[in-house]
């Protein structure tokens, strides 16, 4: 019983890790390619190098800019 | 993970012993020392004395170049970039020993080994096929300089009397900045370098060990079981990390954090997370000692960046969304859990997920809720990210405005980068520092809502709280994260503004306790995971009155963040928005 439990729970894990790389790395590239907003989103970030997963400004190079950009102007 | 380990629970009393056995305090210590480490590391070992000859030397040229001429002249931009070169994480010996050893895995495509074993030969190949762009980049740039050179040759011959020959030298010097500015970021493309992370990382793993198996040998748990455990709660967050370095992931805002969630759970709820893990699971320990270094990156200076139309955007509008938002969910939706209620408000009205981490420990807040808010975040994030620069385009607005709105609205800075920079250069400078101003509140918020906490929520009904009382149950570490913040403020307003972008910002922060930060959020971001159940979670969820609260909060802030930038940007500084 427990053995069959623990393959049962195993299996569960497979699909779930399964289901969630086929999201991530199937269905949202094949999301990015299909609509031109999101592929002119794609190639944008990789031309800048913003990652958009960073939450904090001190993780993001572009703030830096933007406040030097700023001190200079006004 | 045991229930109590969940939230902070009060013991209504305190005592000496407490500044040695218990959590809030130990997360303090160990911000503070790690804190202290890279300053002294940075301050009194690092290159401070090359950096001020270089400051010298670069502001007398500014000045002879500011007497000199009307405008600023290309050799008074050559001093500008000497200052900017300087950077304590890259220049100085303790800078490459922290950065060696905190390195975490990065981008990759299509294999994940990428992000942390990189060869010779693969670095070569990347350099080489970056090479074209690079050159013909470089060509560009040579070719703007010639131009710069020669108009500001002209100026000069004239005295700089002749208006129309100053502004054609400056039109020429912006064209060569911007050349020079593609021909740099092109050229750090070629310089990838081998590298190998898993002997790091493993001591990385040691090293965390230990310093917060301290902390738990002191709160009178067993240090071993811990440290045991930890090895796979840092595993779980490389993964994460590993997950999060995908180009497809990470451009939908997927970055470590959310994997770590991700990955946790998925194992909590299908083959458990093994019993020996639980002891490691330390979520409020690693978030608060995370917070307390957090406490040096929220600058007080960085309110002024954008003058007050910044200020009236950034921090009028956001107390005014997240108060009203929190009104509401409790007077209109009723939400049942108070916590849930604050985190996700001040998760959508102030910034993301930092915000949701430091109210969600404020109020002490449960795993789920912050879970569920930092869920939220992410999916509205996405969205908006995409959808509001095709909407300010689609109806024309400009770009400062437009900038000013992704700033004051879209919860994460990355998003709010991606999403300005979509728009334009100026936009992505607005939005931004609008950003980074609202990032500066997280402060005050978890002091104000740790006080409310205390004051209101928490109090019993028809009883007055004395000032003991208040500081029995005010959660200690905010205290911690404020001290920090006020010092490294007051040392930023201190310092010469170029020594302090050296080696305070690009050094002690983002060369030290930055690094740090990142990573304890992950490990706690992962032990939330391996201690959450799909069950609890959904609970929360129940009639979908999160997502109303979030829709409905962020509905409210798109509009007066859009009216407030226009008063304030368009209509009494509209001369701020012309130097823009």
């Amino acid at each position: 019983m427990a053995v069959e439990n623990k393959k049962s729970r195993l299996r569960r894990f497979l699909f779930a890790c399964a289901a969630v790389i086929a999201f991530v790395y199937g269905f949202l590239p094949w999301l990015t390619q299909s609509l031109s907003p999101l592929r002119q989103m794609q190639q944008h970030l990789q031309e800048t190098g913003i990652d958009p997963s960073r939450y904090y400004y001190t993780d993001v190079e572009q703030v830096s800019e933007a406040e030097a950009y700023l001190r200079e102007r006004l | 993970m045991a229930e109590e380990s969940s939230v902070v629970i009060d013991r209504g009393g305190s005592s000496w012993s407490d500044l040695w056995s218990k959590e809030d305090y130990l997360a303090i210590w160990l911000g503070f020392f790690l804190i202290f480490t890279c300053v002294i590391g940075y301050f009194y070992f690092g290159p401070k004395e090359k950096f001020t000859q270089t400051i010298n030397t670069a502001n007398k040229i500014q000045a002879e170049e500011e007497a000199r001429a009307p405008f600023k002249t290309m050799a008074w931009y050559g001093a500008q970039d000497e200052k900017s070169r300087l950077r304590g994480s890259s220049g100085s010996e303790i800078g490459k020993f922290l950065g060696t050893w905190t390195k975490k895995p990065g981008s990759w495509n299509s294999n994940p080994v990428d992000s942390f074993v990189r060869s010779s030969a693969q670095a070569n190949a990347l350099n080489e096929q970056n090479m074209p762009k690079y050159m013909e980049a470089k060509a560009a740039e040579e070719t703007a300089l010639k131009g710069a050179e020669a108009a500001e040759a002209a100026a000069a011959a004239a005295m700089f009397q002749n208006q129309q020959l100053n502004d054609a030298a400056q039109a020429q010097i912006k064209s060569w900045r911007d050349a020079k500015k593609k021909a740099g970021d092109a050229k750090r493309k070629t310089e990838n370098k081998p590298f190998n992370y898993i002997p790091t990382l493993i001591g990385l793993c040691a090293f965390f060990a230990l310093i917060f198996g301290i902390g738990i040998k002191l709160m009178g748990q067993n240090a071993m079981r811990f440290a045991v455990g930890f090895s796979f709660v840092f595993f779980v967050s490389v993964i994460a990390y590993i997950f999060g370095g995908q180009t497809v992931a990470k451009q939908y805002g997927i970055g470590a954090e959310a994997w770590g969630i991700i990955i946790g759970m998925l194992i909590a709820n299908t083959i458990r997370t093994p019993k020996w893990v639980l002891p490691a699971c330390q979520v409020e320990f690693f978030i608060k000692t995370g917070l307390v270094l957090l406490g040096a990156e929220v600058l007080f200076s960085k309110i002024v960046a954008i003058g007050i139309p910044g200020i009236f955007v950034a921090w009028v509008v956001t107390p005014i969304v997240l108060i009203t938002t929190f009104i509401f969910g409790q007077k209109v939706l009723k939400i049942p859990s108070k916590t849930l209620n604050i985190v996700i408000s001040a998760d959508m009205s102030v910034c993301g997920t930092s915000a949701a981490i430091a109210t969600a420990a404020a109020c002490r807040a449960k795993k789920e809720e912050l879970t569920l808010s930092i869920g939220m975040s992410l999916v509205f994030t996405a969205i908006m990210m995409i959808v509001l620069p095709m909407v300010i385009k689609a109806i024309g607005l400009p770009e400062v405005l437009g900038g000013a709105w992704i700033g004051g609205t879209v919860d994460s800075t990355g998003a709010v980068a991606a999403a300005g920079a979509f728009l334009g250069e100026k936009a992505l400078y607005v939005a931004a520092t609008i950003k980074m101003i609202q990032n500066v509140m997280i402060g005050v918020t978890a002091f104000g809502v740790a006080m409310y906490w205390v004051l209101k929520v928490d109090r019993e009904e028809g009883k007055k709280v004395s000032a003991m009382e208040i500081w029995h149950r005010f959660p200690k570490f905010v205290l911690g994260f404020l001290a920090v913040s006020i010092l490294f403020s007051y040392l930023d307003a201190e310092m010469d503004p170029n020594m302090g972008a050296a080696l305070l910002d690009q050094g002690v922060v983002r060369g030290g306790t930055r690094l740090f930060r990142d990573w304890f959020f992950a490990l706690s971001f992962a032990a939330i995971g391996l201690s959450t159940n799909f069950r609890e979670l959904a609970h929360y969820f129940k009639g979908g009155k999160p997502v109303i609260l979030y829709v409905c909060g962020q509905s409210f802030n798109l509009v007066l963040t859009l009216v407030m930038a226009y008063i304030m940007f368009y209509l009494v500084f509209p001369d701020i928005t012309a130097r823009i």
